[in-house]
């Protein structure tokens, strides 16, 4: 498989209206930093710390990306505007300009 | 019928404001203060961006700095909006998490605080309707978009009335995506868009205000009495202020 490295990034548009970006680091087909930006609704607000942080060192595939993300949804956090199908697809459309 | 405090803060810098609307949702978590509805305006004009969104990607700060425009971090999720002195009033709900009045569900709670809103619009004689999840529209154009929080045992929900827009001067202030099609963006959002003063040819400030007093009066069951910050509320907001609002660090967490 291709190796990918460098800064990717991706826009997102959720059905319904609400745009989800992000933008990644990854060496080596891993993600080594993610930030991920937006005009959702996540609450407690600062999880979304939590999520950037389970995304890092995550191997960019979507079976990993769609675990992590999954376990993000099922801790103690409420999105509103976009589910965990959004964030997957976000973070697996990123790519470099 | 239950009392709640009416603020009307008048017009203050974009920190203060948000750093105010702070303090009240902490003082009313606390019940230290009474549940609060607050209409307030920002001088300098600002845009306020979403808890979420990342400041260069979305605000053209070049631009706003040219025009004396601030920029400052919501504590609430959301999009970017322009706080025009000239065309917009803000409104914010401060209330108890356990209150019977608000949902647990956030859906339903935007549902019901917005219906304050939307009963003040019918009032001003504008065809209003909630529309998930956040906005208010007049013939399907929006003319008021909320943000919400809940944190400290309080639900803080606050967002814009709009009583006259410019556009032009809200993208100016924006990034857009492609500035190639920044011409016919503005088009679109004029179509999707609109204003009190655009659905009625004119708009009074305060007749707005009266408004949507009475509209949070009946969608809540409440009564709505003058007051003002409390000594503590003044304190924790110039805290805040200063060690929050109004920092870089803040700001350009994103």
């Amino acid at each position: 498989m291709e190796q990918r490295n460098g800064i990717l990034s991706a826009d997102y548009k959720v059905k319904g209206g609400k745009l989800l970006r992000c933008s990644l680091r990854m060496d080596n087909n891993v993600i080594s930093s993610i930030k991920i930006t937006g005009d959702f609704f996540m609450y407690p607000e600062e999880k979304i710390e939590s999520l950037e942080e389970m995304l890092t060192g995550v191997e960019m595939n979507e079976a990993s990306v769609i675990e992590k993300i999954n376990d993000f949804f099922n801790s103690n956090v409420q999105v509103v505007g976009a589910d965990a199908e959004d964030f997957v697809k976000l973070v697996m459309s990123a790519s470099a300009d | 019928m239950e009392e709640w405090r009416l603020l009307l803060t008048d017009a203050k810098d974009a920190f203060t404001n948000m750093a105010i609307d702070e303090a009240v949702l902490r003082q009313v978590a606390e019940k230290k203060s009474k549940n609060t509805v607050r209409f307030f305006q920002w001088v300098p004009s600002t845009v306020s961006i979403g808890y979420f969104q990342g400041i260069n990607q979305e605000v053209d700060l070049g631009v706003c700095e040219n025009k004396g425009v601030d920029v400052v971090r919501r504590i609430t999720g959301g999009g970017a909006v322009f706080h025009d002195y000239n065309g917009e009033i803000t409104y914010s709900v401060a209330v108890t998490e356990n209150h019977p009045k608000v949902p647990k569900n956030i859906i339903d709670s935007y549902h019901v605080l917005c219906g304050g809103l939307v009963n003040g619009f019918k009032i001003l004689g504008l065809n209003a309707e909630f529309k998930p999840i956040n906005d208010i529209v007049v013939n399907n154009k929006k003319i008021s978009g909320s943000a919400h929080t809940r944190r400290f045992g309080g639900v803080l929900q606050h967002g814009t009335i709009l009583y006259d827009v410019n556009i032009s001067l809200m993208f100016s202030l924006l990034k857009v995506s492609d500035e190639k099609i920044r011409d016919k963006m503005i088009k679109s959002v004029e179509e999707r868009v609109t204003s009190i003063k655009k659905e009625k040819g004119n708009a009074d400030k305060k007749k707005v205000i009266d408004a949507m007093t009475k509209g949070f009066e009946k969608a809540l069951d409440i009564k709505l009495v003058k007051g003002e910050l409390s000594q503590e509320e003044i304190e924790i907001a110039e805290e805040l202020k200063v060690n929050k609002y109004g920092t870089k660090e803040w700001n350009f967490k994103r």
